[in-house]
């Protein structure tokens, strides 16, 4: 029972009875494009979403790399301007201590101060004393600012609170960019405390930004709690402006939450930080900014998304490069095996076609064979009881004594005999032809087997005017073989002879002996030849030059394969105009 | 001149009849019968020296009765009729035991000639050997 196709089985064509038609050679283009489909399918699907991943997640490891050098980075700065923060306030404290206040009032005193700390810090200007009550008492720096009170001074409150204050940078009337760092002291002599006050060059901060600012970051400075510039940035505004990063609506802030908790377990201080992506003029950055400890400053980062920077793009160029060669590659690879199958596929399927029409030929001309026997068989009985009262009668007549007509009736007698001798001859060939169609090795003599084959095609190359020559070597050795399958080559070969010559011509069977071993029977016509192109193919299957319905395209492929099974080989020679000359060579004994 | 008594053993009534007719007026003593078993039939009746078989009848296969022919008398000479148009039943009737064969539609030059020999062969044997189960 025939079950179900499989699904990839609809894909094979079906060898079809119309052999050498437009439906089978369509069949083998269908599978052939189905083949290639599904090979290419299973070749590129995996390829492209390997490919795909693989983008995506190195996009995503990227990120990540890129979060936490961003990380890393700005934690770096903001430690170091800290620590010099730290630094700076810490002297002062040391300065600042109780006990000093009276030393420093002596404007010696504060002078040797003021050198000492500006041999160590290049950007201090100047330093005042106040007392507890918000009165300058002493000072030394560039400035006229002796006695000026900062009673209502905010800062001055602040440091009284908080006991140091580090104020943003500004101009003042000292008319120069400069920030100050105050710490506040127990006064030794009054209640509440005195007041050492530090003025520093805002240069010294843009020193220390540009020296910390690393090649990773594209740009870094400082703003305070109002967003106004500290530190003079490279390209993103100027120190006392408001930094215009922050008015840019395009910012993408969700994509980074995870990342961002990702860097909390490498960075403590990740948790402080802020990072927003944002477009800038057109430019994706990473926008980080962090609060500086004890100071009015934010630390701002900013660096260009490596995703959207041109490393990136590169990659992407050669990643889509790489990937559209494999599919090229792919494409053509598999376009050659699919053909490769498919041709390989529709030799097998012919050589089976082959062999189906082969037997089913021999099975025919089998059934032809025990027709021609059967009806041979019934016609030989009444002729010999024709041929026996021929006789008889004859034997009459030659008893008999002369009598008028006598003459006339044994010719008349002598005709019978003739036609009766004919149909004699017709019925043993029938007889003959039937009695070979069944394979079975044999001894028998070649020549006798060609003349038999050629009685069929005698009366057809009659009517066509095409005279038929012997060349037979009556001594060539009997052979053992198959009578069948040589009678069916000569037949093929003769009759297409015959088809290409037309009317008028000759045709010429010869036999000889080769050697010990072979015979050579050559088949030649004297007619137009063979070109070329056809030449080439006259033994492939279902090839024919014949008109649609008169050839199937087999005789020779047929006869080839029966040669060769016979252990054979034939060979053509042609020439346009001239003719052709098919040379069998047969063993004398067939093996086996 | 023939000896022997001849027996054609044939189907087609009227090809055996006409063979017998043309035998006698060549001299020879020839009866025809018309299936294999009336053949075989008439071994017992008759002084036989040579058969005439057909290879192919309707009742019993030419080769059956040449056996039994052989059983009766080993001396009766058998030619075979073939009408089949090659030499291969005649050989593997001759392989049986057969004295020889001939083509149907026959030569009956061709068949006096073997029924001589035949007939030769039967005397030459007998004055070798005598009758055989007292003939």
């Amino acid at each position: 029972m025939r079950t179900q196709p499989h699904w990839l089985e609809r894909l094979l064509p079906t060898p079809s009875e119309e052999y050498g038609g437009g439906g089978i050679t369509r069949g083998y283009k269908r599978f052939s494009k189905g083949l290639s489909l599904i090979l290419l399918t299973l070749v590129l699907a995996p390829l492209t979403l390997i490919s795909v991943l693989s983008h995506y997640q190195y996009k995503q490891l990227l990120q990540d790399e890129e979060m936490a050098q961003l990380v890393l980075n700005l934690e770096e700065a903001q430690n170091t301007i800290e620590a010099f923060v730290s630094e700076l306030q810490s002297v002062l404290k040391f300065v600042a201590r109780d006990d000093r206040y009276e030393e420093l009032l002596s404007p010696k005193k504060l002078e040797t101060l003021f050198i000492r700390l500006q041999d160590e810090y290049p950007g201090f200007t100047d330093i005042e004393v106040i007392d507890s009550k918000g009165t300058q008492k002493a000072y030394y720096g560039p400035y006229t600012l002796k006695d000026r009170s900062y009673t209502d001074q905010t800062w001055y409150k602040e440091v009284l609170l908080h006991g140091t204050h580090i104020s943003d940078i500004s101009t003042g009337f000292r008319n120069s960019p400069h920030f100050v760092i105050a710490v506040s002291s127990k006064h030794p002599r009054q209640q509440g405390h005195w007041v050492l006050r530090l003025s520093f060059e805002a240069k010294i901060l843009q020193d220390l930004n540009d020296t910390i600012r690393t090649s990773y970051a594209d740009d870094m400075f400082l703003v305070d709690s109002e967003r106004i510039i500290q530190t003079q940035p490279k390209k993103f505004g100027q120190i006392g402006e408001k930094c215009i990063l922050y008015d840019t609506k395009d910012q993408i802030k969700r994509h980074i939450d995870g990342p961002l908790k990702k860097q909390n377990d490498i960075s403590k201080r990740a948790g402080d930080m802020l990072i927003v992506q944002k477009t800038f003029n057109g430019q994706k950055i990473n926008h980080a900014t962090v609060a500086l400890l004890n100071t009015p400053w934010e630390l701002v980062l900013i660096k260009e998304q490596y995703l959207h920077a041109p490393p990136w793009r590169q990659f992407k160029i050669k990643l889509t490069a790489i990937f559209f060669f494999c599919v090229i590659v792919a494409v053509f690879l598999i376009f050659e095996i699919s053909t490769a199958i498919t041709n390989h596929l529709r030799e097998v399927d012919q050589k089976r076609q082959q062999l189906y029409i082969e037997a089913e030929q021999r099975d025919k001309l089998a059934s032809i064979g025990r027709l021609a026997a059967g009806v041979a068989h019934e016609i030989n009985n009444p002729l010999s009881i024709i041929n026996q009262k021929t006789g008889l009668v004859q034997d009459f007549m030659e008893m008999m004594d002369d009598f008028e007509y006598k003459e006339m009736m044994r010719e008349a007698h002598e005709s019978i005999q003739k036609s009766v001798d004919r149909c004699k001859t017709i019925t043993h060939r029938l007889l003959g032809f039937a009695r070979v169609t069944d394979a079975q090795t044999e001894e028998f003599d070649i020549n006798t087997t060609i003349r038999e084959v050629i009685d069929f095609l005698a009366r057809e190359a009659m009517y066509n005017q095409i005279h038929i020559d012997f060349e037979l070597d009556p001594n060539v050795s009997k052979i053992i073989s198959d009578r069948g399958p040589l009678q069916q080559i000569f037949l093929n070969i003769t009759n297409n002879a015959i088809d290409a010559i037309g009317q008028h011509g000759n045709i010429t069977l010869s036999s000889r002996q080769l050697d010990q071993d072979t015979i050579q029977v050559n088949i030649s016509d004297d007619g137009p030849g063979i070109p070329e192109d056809v030449l080439e193919r006259i033994f492939e299957p279902f090839f024919t030059t014949k008109e649609t319905g008169k050839g199937t395209g087999l005789g020779l492929s047929i006869s080839y394969g029966l040669i060769r099974k016979l252990g054979g080989d034939i060979k053509v020679k042609t020439e346009a105009g001239v003719g052709t000359t098919f040379e069998i060579t047969l063993p004398v004994k067939q093996s086996k | 001149m023939i000896k022997s008594e001849v027996l054609i053993i044939d189907d087609e009534i009227e090809f055996a009849s006409t063979l017998c007719q043309r035998l006698k007026l060549r001299g020879v003593a020839a009866v025809d019968v018309h299936s294999g078993t009336e053949g075989i039939a008439s071994l017992t009746k008759m002084n036989l020296g040579i058969v005439l078989l057909d290879l192919k009848m309707p009742d019993m296969n030419g080769l059956d009765v040449l056996k039994k022919i052989i059983e009766y008398d080993p001396s009766i000479e058998v030619i075979m009729l073939t009408g089949h148009g090659s030499s291969d039943s005649g050989v593997e009737a001759k392989e049986k035991g057969a004295f020889d064969y001939v083509m149907k539609p026959l030569d009956i030059t061709e068949l006096m000639d073997i029924i001589e020999s035949a007939d030769n062969k039967r005397c030459k044997e007998q004055v070798s050997y005598g009758c055989k189960n007292g003939k």
